[in-house]
């Protein structure tokens, strides 16, 4: 996809890729994690590492949300979008 | 019978039951007689409340009784489900933002719709459509192994003695009220009974991973136990397991398995939200930023399916012995508990099965009603009609998991998801590709689906139950064409699919077949709540008259 203005955030959008694809493969990587030992609380290094990765991979994806949300509104009026959305004249639903 | 389970187990159930009735009242627009008040809930949940709806895909019958199952039973691959639900989230973040807004845009309930707009191709959507409501089945199919087994460990029905109809009674008096309050409340009464289940399932399982283990010497004597357990048994079958009659059973895959692990992680990662139930989960979230937030606070629940998982070696540590491996979380509970409080979590793996039963069989019925029945049956529908549609259908495709559940066997019951996702994944290329491109023919993506789908299920049929020669749909995995590892089928199938996809798209347009008009454009896929031309509330008749922006 060629989408105009990708150079304002194309930095952003690429920093939040790799956020994502990072933690997307790590996890699938068995052969990183696929022993007994160390132990930890018990826990086979196995078990214990895929547990530190769900707070890790969470965390990447929080970072990966914070600087979606100003690349994303860098990038409304790109797509012929209101700088905010709700600027137009129209209600919001509020009658719910 | 164990009196004092049953009783508070009942008392749960119907506390429940009385709940799902009274969300018809909740929040209620006008009228339930249109599609999208009874099929969305209205799409209008903030935050907090997708964030239970789309954790009740989660925190199912799969993560109560089947992932502790294939544990308990000694699978290498068994823990797939913690790094499936790890990958998970960073997908659902790259794709599904893009899927709220030009499906509010043009108000799009379902897949199919999507794919219709922006193909211009009923057959597609027509091919879509159909696989959601084929791979739904399975999924629920799984939600009823889910309340048979903790029925019959609680004493009701089963027994090898028992005659058909004393085994399955209680299976069908569950599932009779399980539809009579979703056809009564629509989504409402899941998002509401969410908060229940959820409460109920979170105090069963910080007991069960605090308490438990303490019972049982701890975790690390639960990994010894079930490492010792596993060594003997294939110690025992030491000839089975070389000449391939049994598997062999450990705690951590050995590198042969490692695709294995990973592509069912993957598989099951991508395929999630290709669910049409998931995606209505999805769609009914308030806006994108509500999407891109949950994909960074779901992953707690990720965690305790983890802990969850390990009850399935913490049933062997505790001398749980089952022939079924499905009945291991369920009996540890029995063992383990007071009997008040097993009831306590029965009930809770009940619901728990329930919520998410009505939420895939209400999205389902969705498909058919818009993308079948109005589509080719009766295109003039009312919305009266639809909203009757969907009722009978997400009647029709429980009984339809419930045949699931009767003819197949339930001893490896995460299979019956596992075969959905070979199916539900080969829509992948037709929906999530054409959220960035338009690139690829709609002839050419329907034959990659045919061809997926084809693969996927010959290949599905072949794979023996392990130790019985000439049995069906026995697992997942099978080697990957042209190596010696064996994969997750469904990411196999998903790879034909794209090639066939991606070589007949350059044919097609080399010969400019026509590809149909695009009812999209580049500005619906980044529209936010709020912005021109999206509807935050779809009200009238849904899907007849696409808004532009």
């Amino acid at each position: 996809m060629s989408e105009p203005n990708a150079r304002r955030t194309g930095g952003s959008w690429a920093v939040v890729a790799v956020l994502l694809a990072v933690g997307i493969v790590l996890p699938l990587l068995v052969g990183l994690y696929d022993s007994i030992e160390p132990r930890l609380g018990g826990f086979p290094f196995y078990y214990w590492f895929q547990f530190l990765l769900i707070p890790v991979v969470s965390l990447l994806t929080f970072i990966a949300f914070r600087l979606s949300l100003r690349a994303t509104r860098k990038d409304r009026p790109t797509f012929g979008l209101p700088a905010e959305p709700g600027d137009d004249t129209r209600p919001s639903g509020s009658e719910r | 019978m164990h009196t004092v389970q049953l009783v508070i187990f009942l008392f749960f159930f119907l506390l429940v039951t009385v709940m799902g009735f009274m969300a018809s009242r909740w929040r209620r627009a006008d009228t339930l007689d249109s599609l999208d008040e009874w099929g969305l809930g209205g799409r209008g949940f903030g935050t907090f409340i997708s964030w239970f709806l789309i954790g009740g895909d989660i925190y199912t019958a799969y993560t109560f009784i089947a992932v502790p199952a294939t544990l308990y039973a000694g699978s290498v691959v068994g823990f797939f489900a913690v790094p499936y639900t790890i990958v998970l989230y960073p997908i659902i973040f790259i794709f599904l933002p893009r899927f709220w807004s030009v499906s509010h845009r043009h108000g799009y309930v379902t897949p199919a719709d999507f794919v219709r707009g922006r193909f211009d191709s009923k057959p597609l959507a027509l091919a879509v459509a159909l696989t959601g409501l084929l791979a739904t089945m399975p999924y629920i199919a799984l939600q009823l192994v889910g309340i048979q087994v903790v029925l019959e460990v609680m004493g009701i029905g089963g027994g090898t003695n028992s005659s058909f109809l004393e085994k399955d009674l209680p299976l069908f008096i569950a599932f009779a009220v399980l539809a009579a309050y979703t056809y009564a409340s629509g989504l409402r009464a899941p998002a509401l009974i969410a908060f229940v289940k959820d409460t109920l399932i979170y105090v069963v399982i910080l007991v069960a991973v605090f308490y438990l283990p303490t019972q049982l010497g701890g975790w690390g004597h639960i990994f010894d136990a079930a490492s010792k357990s596993f060594d003997a048994f294939n110690k025992e079958n030491a000839d089975a397991i070389a000449s391939g009659a049994a598997a062999g059973k450990g705690i951590v895959p050995p590198p042969a398995a490692h695709w294995a692990y990973a592509s069912l992680a993957l598989g099951s990662a991508l395929a999630l939200f290709m669910y049409p139930h998931s995606l209505t989960g999805v769609l009914a979230s308030k806006n994108r930023t509500v999407i891109r937030r949950n994909a960074s606070l779901l992953p707690a629940y990720s965690f305790l399916l983890g802990l969850l998982a390990l009850l399935g070696f913490a049933a062997i540590a505790a001398g749980v012995k089952v022939d079924n491996p499905q009945q291991s979380v369920p009996a540890l509970f029995d063992k383990m508990f007071p009997g008040w409080f097993a009831g306590v979590a029965f009930a809770a793996i009940a619901i728990g099965a329930l919520v998410p039963a009505a939420i895939m069989s209400i999205a389902a019925a969705n498909l058919w009603t818009r993308n079948i029945y109005k589509a080719f049956i009766n295109p003039a529908a009312t919305p009266k009609q639809e909203a009757t549609q969907s009722k009978l259908v997400s009647l029709v495709v429980k009984f339809g998991a419930l045949v699931f559940v009767l003819g197949l066997g339930t001893q490896d019951a995460i299979n019956f998801q596992l075969l959905g996702g070979v199916w539900i994944l080969q829509t992948m290329p037709t929906l999530v590709f054409s959220l960035y491109t338009r690139w690829f023919h709609r002839w050419a993506l329907l034959a990659g689906w045919a061809v997926g789908m084809v693969y996927g299920t010959l290949t599905a049929y072949n794979v023996p139950v392990p130790g019985k020669p000439g049995s069906h749909f026995g697992g997942p995995l099978q080697l990957v064409p042209f190596t010696d590892t064996k994969g997750y089928i469904a990411l196999t199938a998903f790879v034909l699919n794209v090639l066939v996809a991606v070589l007949l798209t350059f044919v097609l347009r080399a010969l400019k077949v026509a590809n149909g008009t695009d009812e999209t454009s580049p500005s619906d896929y980044h529209a936010d709540a709020g912005d021109p031309g999206v509807e935050d509330v779809l009200e009238g008749e849904p899907g007849t008259a696409p808004t532009t922006g």
